[in-house]
């Protein structure tokens, strides 16, 4: 090292714009390429904002009188969100464990857990829904078992690196104290990381409500549904209100979510 | 499960803790030598500091007799029984021997309490622990481990609200609640003041006296090795390069075990020491 303090900063090395030229042309050529791909015409889309003006006339005034019949399925679209978020929760807790490398008992298992959970991430919350509706049959039911796997997802791949993070010092105490495998991630890993574990489970939560939502629209009951039978029926003024109420009700629910997590970093 | 029905912490030692390597290395995978052909023996109830520069293998020495490092060769044991390198023996082994950590290493937003009673982890079922259901006999033991430190008032306090000095006592107090035959403290005092340093190394000595549990204590400061071992053991590169008594060694031997000249860097602080 150098005492004498006189350290000299290297030079920084020049910036490479081929590359960035290269990386930007790409970038351009992917998105119009895409474009065509999806039949994207401006034309087409400037005709279509004139067919969208006489709906939302249509949509206008929202049809208050709707709202009380809201409640009930907008708690309905709640409870499937909380029970999917707590079953999740629960479940997602030994697979992150399993899934960090610092803490899983052995290399086969942590191969195994880490694949199963990056299945469980590939597969959207969609192919749960139909999957567990063919079990149950389509409900809140299937809903909730949807999200709880979609939340053991959100869950165990954001928590397993936080406990990949913690500071190792403390479960090798637990160990060396006679403490046994399971004891040691009760009693040191999981204290350490406990504040991100809580704060996942909000945003899952919050997530899950969105879910919820369009789940519903494909028949798992609760305030998406309502949404559809009123679509289908050319209710507009009913579809602007359910529209406003969730776009509420979903804001204040983030809010809440949102003002704990903070609180808790 | 706990069959034992002691309400104190007093250990089922004063038996045991004796100690002994024999040609024991230690060669990290990176091919550092941690600890080259020791041949140390250790009796129930002694009190020794380890001396040695950074890097010398005082941590290395220490971690071997509770199996967080194993050996490459040769034997280490315990009361005449090899130190097992995992599984249910290594598990029976800990709990008969407890450390105490330079940074404390406590849960710190878990009670002083709960901390304690991580000793008596090897002792309970697996269901007892996991609902955090301790009996009675369990707390008490945990209790009389937090009076013998002077800091039982400090029970339900998190411990991230305590100073480093009682922090060190929570962990001193989870080493007594293992009722261990010995205690390794790997520079228990590095992180501390000069006063709360010397409070910590007068309870260790106290401890070591009133319960005869074998102790082994890594320091840095020179003065610290002379006032409170009885028996001091200097490690160069993994290597014992002296074994003596605490009263009788000189200047010239701790040069010998740094292989340099004895700066004041090697004294915590003489006026401290001279109120003390
Ligand atoms: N896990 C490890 N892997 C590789 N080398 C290690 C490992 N642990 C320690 N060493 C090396 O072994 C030697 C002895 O280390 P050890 O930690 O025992 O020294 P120490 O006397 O405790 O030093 P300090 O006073 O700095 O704590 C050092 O050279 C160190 O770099
Ligand atoms: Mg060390």
């Amino acid at each position: 090292m150098n005492a004498a303090g006189n350290t000299t900063l290297p030079t920084k090395p020049p910036r490479n714009w081929w590359l960035w030229a290269i990386v930007l042309g790409f970038l351009t050529a992917m998105t119009v390429w895409s474009g065509y791909g999806i039949g994207f015409s401006a034309n087409e889309l400037v005709c279509n904002i004139a067919g969208g003006s006489r709906l939302l006339e249509e949509s206008w005034p929202p049809d208050f009188s709707f709202l009380p019949r809201l409640i009930d399925p907008f708690m309905e679209t709640v409870y499937i969100a909380i029970v999917g978020t707590v079953v999740g929760g629960i479940l997602s807790i030994p697979v992150a464990v399993l899934a960090a490398r610092n803490l899983s008992p052995d290399k086969v298992t942590w191969f195994l857990d880490r694949n199963f959970m990056n299945i469980l991430r590939t597969l959207p919350d969609l192919f749960w829904a139909m999957l567990f509706a063919t079990a149950v049959g389509f409900g809140p039911v299937a809903g909730a078992l949807a999200l709880s796997v979609f939340t053991v997802a959100v869950i165990s791949k954001l928590w397993s690196e936080s406990l990949e993070s913690i500071d190792m010092g403390l479960p090798e105490a637990v160990r060396s104290a006679g403490g046994s495998w399971l004891q040691m991630i009760q009693f040191s890993a999981i204290p350490q990381a406990m504040q991100h574990y809580v704060s996942y489970a909000l945003y899952a939560f919050e997530l899950n409500i969105r879910a919820s939502l369009v789940l519903g629209l494909v028949g798992a009951g609760g305030i998406g549904m309502i949404l559809e039978t009123q679509r289908a029926n050319f209710e507009y003024e009913r579809v602007t209100l359910i529209i406003l109420a969730v776009l509420v009700a979903v804001l204040i629910i983030e809010q809440i979510s949102e003002t704990i997590r903070r609180r808790l970093t | 499960m706990s069959d034992d029905s002691q309400q104190n912490a007093t250990p089922a030692s004063g038996q045991g803790g004796a100690i002994r390597f024999e040609k024991a290395n230690i060669v990290y995978p990176n091919g550092v030598v941690g600890m080259k052909d020791l041949d140390l023996e250790i009796k129930p109830g002694e009190f020794v500091v380890i001396v040695g520069s950074s890097g010398a293998g005082k941590s290395t020495l220490l971690r071997a007799v509770n199996g967080l490092n194993q050996l490459t060769s040769g034997t280490i044991s315990i009361d005449g029984r090899e130190v097992p390198k995992s599984g249910k023996g290594l598990r029976e082994l800990r709990k008969r021997v407890a450390m105490i950590f330079q940074d404390f290493r406590l849960v710190k937003r878990l009670s002083v309490m709960t901390n304690v009673l991580v000793g008596r982890l090897g002792h309970v079922s697996g269901l007892r622990s996991m609902l955090n259901w301790w009996p009675q006999s369990e707390k008490a033991i945990a209790i009389d481990a937090l009076e013998r430190v002077g800091i039982v008032e400090k029970a339900w306090v998190r411990a991230s609200d305590l100073s480093g000095g009682q922090q060190q006592r929570v962990g001193i107090a989870r080493a007594l609640a293992q009722q261990p035959a010995i205690i390794l403290a790997d520079e228990p005092v590095a992180s501390l003041d000069p006063v709360t340093t010397h409070q910590i190394m007068d309870d260790l000595v106290r401890i070591n006296r009133d319960l005869g549990i074998t102790t082994i204590v890594n320091l840095h400061f020179l003065d610290l090795a002379r006032e409170y071992g009885q028996r001091i053991i200097g490690l160069r590169f993994g290597e014992l390069v002296y074994d003596g008594d605490a009263k009788t060694v000189t200047d010239e031997d701790f040069r010998n075990i740094y292989g340099r000249e004895v700066t004041e860097d090697d004294v915590l602080d003489d006026e401290v020491v001279a109120e003390g």
